[in-house]
């Protein structure tokens, strides 16, 4: 096993005892990647990756990610590193300026080794409509299952054990459910919580910087590196920021926890449905009160057209600045209207066209009432809801997935039946209500892993680690991935 | 609310500056059928027109300008080196006034 296998934690030990090097591990991540076959990597950063391990000499004991190479989803602006959102309408686009989060992860003396694939511009949660197609699932070596996305390259990253965390960003869950899909912790924090300044906008009210770990105390180390108030995102939140680790070793005793009876209804999945219920016997049994509760049908199937709705809207305005002019190839024409015309049609896959009409059709005037309006305020009555659950409970439990990763090409599920519009598409939740929101393993069915959704009230990540790090002990899957397995205690 | 047609589609498509083909339409009708008809039914949701639309998660009010840091300017060369078509230090496009 290499050190690569381990948690941050673990190799933060490794690395303060000199039995390896940053510069080291910087080279193996890069070989590793390298060897990967899913399709996970837009630019492998080997010279600057290279360049920055090899200054980095004497461990910093109390900085738990010097050292470390992790990667970044090719959203995130990198000053001098090609960074393109898996579009052809960013080909060749160089950002001059570092977003915060690279610049904080930089500040800690974290390798960045890689920028890594997503769904074009991150609308879409399959892993296979970015500009270097289809980022396979490395669970499966014959490559017939999705990873999901929008955050596939890097989910894969951390599950095939390239590097211990990966940044991703989440606007309806684009870095849960890959996660569950990939047997990881997929943490979304607080809308505000972590700066969005060098993000690529998607849906501004909905998105969020988010990043996966294999373990509920790497979640926690990688959010005190990244959390906190930057003068340059005005939404970011003036909230101190608190020790996230503080709370990990708590047990589930007196812990409330509310599993929402419909979403479990619209499963059909016997296998997870018994997992699950295992999972919530053995919570109950170290002490934790799990009850069942109900939450309105009507607003559950209503989340996926609510979500398309609001962030095709939100995307229609924010991409507008994509036109081939400033950045992006230039196509030609005879006026400049003519210029963007070219640069957009030839720039933008269909599934983005289709987005983007979507949401410049609820934004006219004719339609808004019943179209963009109406979305936001059943918006409102869904986040009411949700928060009315967490009045009387520390968080909401459910299955991240009513399946496992799906086969490749498959028939999609039937978009109108409840297991689509409930258990699919319910942690879109976690983005309308702007909570913390994390997935973690619960099993593997047929050697796919799934896991579990946890959210909670805003800003208490570090209650969200405790549990979820409890879980880590009932279902013994903490820290896998395909060159660590396990057998799921469940 | 606008009717939805393939026109009125390829119309919204060409006013966001760029085409999209018959077979893109087809697809778009389609899932604009199933949309429209989820709409609707949110549409029912009892008290749901009570309810004030909400536009981010929480408030976050910034009333106060950031400190004004001198810094230095973007040099030219860095501002147009992502641009495709530059002439004489600027962006070169078609003539608008000819």
């Amino acid at each position: 096993m290499s050190y690569l296998d381990l948690t941050i934690a673990e190799i933060h030990r490794a690395l303060l005892e000199k039995k390896v090097t940053p510069l080291e591990l910087t080279k193996e991540a890069l070989e590793r990647a390298k060897a990967n076959k899913e399709n996970a990597f837009e630019t492998i950063c080997e010279k600057e990756a290279l360049e920055f391990a090899a200054t980095l000499t004497e461990p910093e004991e109390d900085n738990l990610l010097w050292g470390i190479p992790y990667v970044a989803k090719d959203n995130f602006s990198t000053k001098g590193i090609e960074t393109t959102a898996s579009s052809n309408i960013l080909n060749g686009y160089v950002p001059l300026f570092d977003a915060t989060v690279i610049k904080k992860l930089r500040e800690k003396k974290a390798i960045l080794i890689a920028k890594t694939t997503l769904d074009e511009l991150a609308m879409g949660g399959s892993g296979t409509t970015g500009h270097k197609g289809i980022t396979y699932n490395p669970y499966d070596p014959e490559h017939k299952h999705q990873i999901g996305g929008s955050s596939c390259g890097s989910a894969v990253c951390v599950a095939a054990g390239i590097v211990p965390f990966a940044l991703g960003s989440d606007t309806g869950d684009s870095v849960r459910k890959p996660a569950s899909y990939g047997g990881l912790v997929g943490m979304k924090p607080t809308w505000g919580r972590i700066s969005r300044y060098g993000l690529f906008p998607f849906a501004p009210s909905l998105d969020h910087v988010a990043y996966f770990t294999r373990s509920a105390e790497d979640s926690a180390i990688v959010l005190q590196a990244l959390a906190g108030r930057d003068e340059y995102d005005s939404t970011s939140s003036f909230k101190p920021v608190e020790d996230y680790s503080s709370k990990l070793g708590e047990s589930l005793k007196g812990k409330r926890i509310a599993v929402i009876q419909e979403i479990l209804d619209s499963i059909s999945n016997k296998e997870l449905l018994d997992a699950f219920r295992k999972s919530v016997e053995a919570m109950k049994a170290a002490g934790a009160c799990v009850d069942y509760v109900h939450f309105p049908l009507d607003l559950l199937k209503s989340i996926y057209a609510t979500y398309i709705v609001i962030s095709s809207a939100e995307a229609t305005s924010n991409n507008a600045n994509l036109d081939g002019i400033k950045f992006g190839p230039f196509r030609g024409g005879k006026t400049y209207q003519e210029v963007m015309f070219n640069a957009r049609t030839q720039g933008f896959s269909e599934l983005i066209k289709r987005r983007f009409v979507i949401g410049s059709f609820a934004l006219m005037s004719e339609n808004q009432q019943e179209l963009f309006i109406r979305a936001q305020r059943n918006r409102a009555k869904i986040v009411e809801a949700t928060n009315n659950i967490l009045k009387e409970y520390d968080a909401i439990l459910a299955p991240a997935s009513p399946k496992t990763a799906p086969v490749l090409g498959s028939s999609s599920s039937d978009k109108l039946s409840n297991e689509y519009l409930i258990a699919d598409n319910f942690m879109a939740i976690g983005n309308f209500a702007g909570l913390p929101s994390v997935t973690v393993p619960l099993t593997f069915i047929d050697g796919l892993p799934i896991g579990v959704n946890f959210t909670s009230k805003a800003f208490d990540e570090a209650g969200l680690f405790s549990i979820i790090q409890a879980y880590e002990d009932i279902t013994g899957l903490k820290g896998i991935s395909t060159n660590v397995r396990k057998e799921a205690k469940l | 609310m606008k009717q939805i047609t393939k026109e009125v589609l390829h119309d919204a498509a060409n006013r966001l500056l760029f085409d999209m083909s018959d077979e893109e339409l087809d697809t778009l009708m389609e899932e604009f059928k199933i949309l429209t008809q989820q709409m609707e039914t949110i549409g029912h949701i009892e008290g749901l027109e009570s309810y004030a639309p909400m536009t981010f998660p929480f408030d976050c009010m910034v009333d106060y300008l950031r400190e004004d840091v001198a810094e230095e300017p973007l040099p030219r060369e860095e501002a147009l080196k992502n641009a495709g078509s530059k002439m004489d230090n600027q962006i070169k496009l078609p003539k608008v006034v000819i």
